[in-house]
Formats: C-alpha cells, sequence, structure tokens
C-alpha cells in the first residue's frame, strides 16, 4: 500500500503545510487592507490642464440602471457629445445607487486609492453624504467646470444635497420632482392632498401601497407622509436630532399601521422596489403608483404600459423636491475624463435634450435667467406632455428635503414597527 | 517518500488560492463584524454588531433554516426519484437526464425571475387557469415562502439528480443484475441496493444544497416577503446600508451564516461516516 494511503503513516505533516498555507492565505488577504483617507481634492489647477488629460481617457459612469430612458439618453446622446471631446463615456448600470458607493468604500478600504474602477455617479442625498463621511468624494473641481456659470449659485437645491453641504463635492446634472400618479378612468375623484390619499386608500382597500423603505422611493414617499400627519414641513425640523424624531414619528408609525390593512395584500407584505410597484400599477393591481421620475411616465403612457388614462396628482400641499448630481470618487482612474463629462453634461444643449420627454423629461438645474434669449428659448419649445404637468405646476408648493441623517432613521423606524405590527 | 512529498507540494499550491479566497474573505468578514476594519473611525476591538442585530437575529435564523430545510428535503426526494428513472435506462431516463443537464444550466437568478413570471398574482400561470389576481394564492412574497422554496428545490433536484445518478450508474449493475437473478423485486431492490449505494451522495448533495440556500439571497429577495427576512437577505440589506456602521452588522450576519453552515457540514459528516458503505 502507498505510504500516504496507510493508516499507520503520521498523519502530522500533513497538517503543517495545511495550516502553514491557510495563515498565509489569510496574510495575504488582509495585507491589502487600509483604513481610507479623507476626502481628496482635485490635482488640476486649470480646464485647460483638466481637457488635455482627459483626451483618450475612458470615462466608467456608475448609474442606476433601472431607468430605460436615462440609459437611452446616456448610450445615444451623452456618450456620442463626450466621444466629440476625446472621452470615451461607458455606462456601468446598477441596481441601486449604493452598488456604486459600496463599490468606492470596498476599493478604497482593499487600499486602491488611485485606480478605481468607479469614475462618475449618478448620486444624491443618503449616499453623497454616506461618501462624503468616509472621504469617497473627490472635492473642490465643480467651481472649475465652465458651464457652472449657468447654474445658481443661491438655489438650496443645488448648494445643499438633503442637507449635506456641497462642497463641489459633485455636479448638478437634474431636478426631480416626488409624485403620485394615478389612473383617473378608475380613481375618479383624485385626492387633493397627502392625507386624502391615505384616506383614499382606506376607502378602496388593497388598491394602493407603497415600496418598503429603505428602498428610495419608498422611504420618500414615508417622509412626505410624515410632513403630512406633521401638518406640513415647516413643522419637521430639517437637521435631524433624536427628540424631533421621538416627539414627531409615532403619529407617523401610527398612521402607516394602521393603514396596513387597507393596502395591496393587506399589508401582509409590501413591493421590495419601485420596479415591483410600478409592474403592480402597470398590471392594474393597484391604482396609484409613485415615483420621484415623473418625466418618465410620458413614455410609460404612451408605449402601452401604463393605463392610457395616467395622470400626475396636483397636491395642495405640495411634493418633495431634489436635485441629482454627478459626483466623482476621490479614487477615480480618469477624473480629467470625468470632469469633462460633468461639464459636458450642464451644457444648454446636453440639458435641453434631457429635459425632452420624448428623450428622459428630467428637469433642468440651469438657471434660466442666466441664459441667452435664445437658449430659453429652447426650453420654452420643448413638448408638452398630457400626462405630467410642467415642472412650474409640479414643484409648486415644493416641500424641502430632510437632511440625510433623518433618511435611516425613518427607514429603520418604518421596518421595526410597520411591518411587524 | 519521494512521491509523497511530491503530493504534498502540489497539495500546498493546490491550496493556496483557496486558503486566500475562503479564509482571506472568512477573516476579514471576522475583523469586520469585531470592529477591527471599520470604514471609518478608531479600530477597537468590540462586539456591538452582533448585539445590534440580535433582536432580529433568531426570527432571521428561523426563516433561513425553514427554507433552506423545505427546499433540501424536496430537492433530495425529487432528485433521488429522477436518479432512479435515469438509472433504469430507456426513453425516459435519457429524458429526465436531458431535463436534469437543462435545468442545471440555467442560472439561478434567471430561474427565480421565471418562476415569479409564473406564479406571481398575476402571473402567466393564473392567467392561463383564468383566476383572477385577487382570488390567486399569494405564493409570491406570501406567508409560506412558496415562490422562493419552489425555485430553490427545482433547480436543487436536478443538481442532487445528477449527482447521485453519476454515483449510481458506476455501480449499481454489479449489483443489481445479480440481486434481480436471484429473485429479488423491484422495492426490495431499491430498498437494499438503491438507496444505501445512494445514501453517501445523496447526503453530500443535500448538505451542498442546504449551505447554498442558506447563503444565496437573490431568490429569497427577488419572490420572498420584505420582512421577516432571511439571514443572506438581511445581510445584504446591511451591507448596501447607507449607514457605514451597518457594514459591521452585515459582516456579523454573514458570519453567523457560515457558523450555520458549518454545524450543517458537521451533522452530515458525521451522518456519512455512520453509512455501511462508507465504512
Amino acid at each position: 500500500m502507498h505510504p500516504m494511503l496507510s493508516s499507520s503513516a503520521p498523519r502530522r505533516p500533513w497538517h503543517t503545510p495545511l495550516i502553514a498555507t491557510l495563515a498565509l492565505g489569510v496574510v495575504v488577504a488582509l495585507a491589502g487592507c487600509a483604513a481610507p483617507s479623507p476626502g481628496t481634492a482635485t490635482n488640476f489647477s486649470t480646464w485647460d490642464s483638466v481637457v488635455t488629460a482627459a483626451d483618450g481617457q475612458t470615462v466608467n459612469l456608475w448609474m442606476f440602471g433601472g431607468d430605460e430612458q436615462g440609459n437611452a439618453y446616456i448610450d445615444d446622446v451623452l456618450a456620442p457629445a463626450a466621444a466629440r471631446e476625446g472621452v470615451n463615456l461607458n455606462r456601468v448600470p446598477v441596481t441601486d445607487t449604493k452598488d456604486a458607493l459600496n463599490r468606492v468604500l470596498s476599493e478604497l478600504q482593499a487600499g486602491r486609492t488611485d485606480d478605481g474602477t468607479v469614475d462618475l455617479v449618478w448620486v444624491n442625498g443618503d449616499n453623497f453624504r454616506t461618501g462624503k463621511e468616509a472621504g469617497a468624494w473627490l472635492c473642490d473641481w465643480t467651481a472649475m467646470l465652465p458651464n457652472m456659470a449657468n447654474t445658481s449659485t443661491t438655489d438650496p437645491l443645488l448648494t445643499s444635497d438633503f442637507g449635506t453641504p456641497v462642497d463641489g463635492c459633485e455636479a448638478p446634472w437634474s431636478k426631480a420632482q416626488f409624485s403620485i400618479a394615478y389612473n383617473a378612468a378608475v380613481v375618479t375623484n383624485p385626492p387633493a392632498t397627502v392625507g386624502g390619499i391615505l384616506d383614499w386608500a382606506q376607502a378602496n382597500p388593497g388598491r394602493f401601497t407603497y415600496p418598503a423603505p429603505p428602498d428610495f422611493t419608498g422611504s420618500a414617499f414615508v417622509r412626505q407622509v410624515l410632513y403630512s400627519v406633521s401638518g406640513g414641513y415647516q413643522n419637521v425640523p430639517a437637521q435631524y436630532s433624536p427628540d424631533a424624531f421621538d416627539t414627531l414619528t409615532p403619529e407617523l408609525y401610527q398612521v402607516l399601521s394602521d393603514l396596513a390593512p387597507s393596502l395591496w395584500r393587506g399589508g401582509d407584505t409590501y413591493p421590495a422596489d419601485s420596479t415591483q410597484l410600478n409592474k403592480l400599477y402597470a398590471e392594474g393591481q393597484i391604482d396609484m403608483t409613485i415615483t420621484y421620475g415623473p418625466a418618465t411616465l410620458t413614455k410609460l403612457v404612451e408605449d402601452g404600459t401604463y393605463p392610457p388614462q395616467t395622470r400626475v396628482l396636483e397636491l395642495m400641499d405640495g411634493t418633495l423636491g431634489n436635485a441629482s448630481f454627478l459626483a466623482i470618487p476621490s479614487n477615480a482612474a480618469h477624473q480629467a475624463g470625468a470632469m469633462v463629462v460633468a461639464n459636458l453634461a450642464l451644457s444648454v444643449e446636453q440639458q435641453v435634450a434631457k429635459a425632452n420627454p420624448g428623450t428622459w423629461g428630467q428637469f433642468t438645474v440651469l438657471d434660466l435667467s442666466k441664459l441667452t434669449s435664445i437658449e430659453r428659448q429652447q426650453f420654452a419649445d420643448l413638448p408638452q406632455s398630457t400626462v405630467v404637468p410642467s415642472f412650474d405646476v409640479l414643484s409648486r408648493n415644493a416641500n424641502p428635503e430632510l437632511s440625510a441623517a433623518w433618511v435611516p432613521a425613518l427607514d429603520e423606524g418604518w421596518r421595526t414597527r410597520v411591518p411587524t405590527r | 517518500m519521494r512521491t509523497e512529498r511530491g503530493a504534498r507540494a502540489v497539495l500546498i499550491v493546490l491550496l493556496l488560492p483557496v486558503g486566500v479566497v475562503v479564509l482571506g474573505g472568512l477573516g476579514s468578514a471576522i475583523m469586520q463584524s469585531v470592529g477591527l476594519m471599520p470604514l471609518v473611525g478608531p479600530v477597537r476591538f468590540n462586539l456591538d454588531a452582533y448585539a445590534a442585530t440580535s433582536q432580529d437575529l433568531p426570527v432571521a435564523i428561523g426563516v433561513s433554516l425553514a427554507i433552506a430545510a423545505a427546499s433540501t428535503a424536496i430537492a433530495a426526494l425529487v432528485g433521488t426519484a429522477a436518479a432512479l428513472v435515469v438509472v433504469s435506462g430507456g426513453w425516459l431516463g435519457r429524458l429526465v437526464g436531458i431535463a436534469g443537464a437543462v435545468t442545471i444550466s440555467i442560472p439561478h437568478l434567471i430561474g427565480a425571475a421565471t418562476i415569479g413570471l409564473l406564479l406571481a398574482d398575476s402571473g402567466v400561470l393564473p392567467r392561463l387557469l383564468g383566476i383572477d389576481a385577487d382570488a390567486w394564492p399569494p405564493l409570491v412574497g406570501g406567508p409560506w415562502w412558496v415562490a422562493v422554496i419552489a425555485g430553490f428545490a427545482w433547480k436543487e433536484s436536478a443538481f442532487v439528480a445528477l449527482v447521485v445518478a453519476g454515483t449510481l450508474l458506476t455501480r449499481v449493475a454489479q449489483f443489481d443484475e445479480p440481486a434481480a437473478l436471484l429473485g429479488a423485486g423491484r422495492i426490495a431492490r431499491i430498498r437494499m441496493i438503491f438507496l444505501p449505494l445512494a445514501a453517501p451522495s445523496l447526503i453530500v448533495a443535500s448538505t451542498i444544497v442546504f449551505i447554498y440556500t442558506l447563503g444565496s439571497y437573490e431568490v429569497a429577495w427577488l419572490l420572498g416577503r420584505t420582512y421577516p427576512e432571511p439571514l443572506a437577505v438581511m445581510a445584504i440589506r446591511l451591507f448596501n446600508d447607507v449607514s457605514l456602521t451597518s457594514r459591521t452588522e452585515s459582516a456579523a450576519i454573514a458570519i453567523v451564516t457560515v457558523v450555520l453552515a458549518f454545524a450543517a457540514v458537521a451533522v452530515a459528516s458525521v451522518a456519512v461516516r455512520r453509512l455501511a458503505v462508507w465504512r
């Protein structure tokens, strides 16, 4: 018999190389790990040096990939325009912006500080705040962008992102308005307030629901209800404090718990994300759907996904408004190229194209008063939608977003108090 | 002795990448879970992450174990039956073999999406049967995790079938034919020859299925309920959470899952060693 197979062969030598190998494995795997460095400022001093460095770079733009119009805009409009400026734009779709942030954080944690795979991220709110806290964004670069001159320097939506000061760590891209769409063929007497929506849901059991937080849209709906039960956004302090949370949220969670039995499936479960919610609406299982990107509704009605009578509720108490941005990770390999793309995305030509409901329908971040009359006319000439009111109407009485610190607290409170009731 | 040393050298080379990946990943997860690899803040040993999740942990463990046990039981039962058909040969055996091979090559996520489209309230099946969405039982996202278990059991029964059939095909004829000649009936041959020969590979395959189901999140996320969460879904939610501290909690959940998986392996290896065929 071969000595290795005999039961009397000494077993110890087997264990020594095994343990040595495994120990070496741990050492090798952990050697690269290091605490991330704090957020870094850009090395470029002039825009010309950025443009020179950007030539020929391939920029990986990580963005939420669940919006087909957004994907098409990047691939068919923005990327060809970037190519004309010598930058290859590569769209990397993610199911949630958190995936992009997590990739950056993991790379920083593993010690990859200057050759990261993410060059540009479509981001705002709590993801921006978390990245900023962890030093994951490149800062002080947006002032260099020539097209920043066409944005307002005092617009609170652009200077602070869900309460977190922007500080030149991200360039504005689009504005959005939280909206609730309904099927007018079924909902003949549409509610005019957020409280009215809850009453409608209770009067029509099983025909309404919202995505479970921490889904972005579901989380926004909970904040919208918080404003409603608190008697308006004026009564909710923008900055988070445990005291404010303890005072204001018991009623919020009580209202949502009371509402639950009237929701789809009796509130026994919730759609896990806005995609599932939209599917329920498209299939006619519910009569209202919630979106932070109302611009996409026009196309969805046109192609027959949504009922033809889909309209956006015009709420008297107003809805949440925010802006979304393009941020560059501090470890991005192609920072110059990313800046060129961010600047291009802010050009009048790109902002007009993006605002067209037939393209993407995202509202512009430009300050129209800073544009020439010809440029203003380009925005005025955009086709109007029968489904979605214009941004002026939609953003009437717009509610400011709460600071990003509120978001995880409200989400966790919902998770522990509403579905377990 | 020279060949023995050579074999050892080969073993070390083969084990090194495994060691780096498995123990490196496990090591960093353990270190993250006890606060030794924080994303921000000071490095300090603590068990805060375990304490923070302790409230949700019992329910999550219960849900995870139940889903894994149910999926494994169905997969083992269906897989063994399918393996018997494959081994018995003929056109039916070949057909089942091909069906199993095709099923295995479908990615889990695609399979889960298909199950969702089939079994959802307004899915293909209720439409074919003409049943209204309100009257259809909540298989997707319902209280009994039916679609999740169905998804796992369907995919994994093919895996069990191919593993068990593979071991049976090489060995069963030398026992089965003499037994048949000596007058043993079908039931007796299944009980005395097929099942004992299949038992080791069945236990090993079932253990793999159990552990895979325990650690997989996408099927449960896609077809399951938002509350309560299985361990893997909870870990991925915490890992993707915006608060930086929840990454340590995610690592803690992952470690708990690993401990459960190791326990399952331990139970299975004891069971395999006790088998007559093994001895």
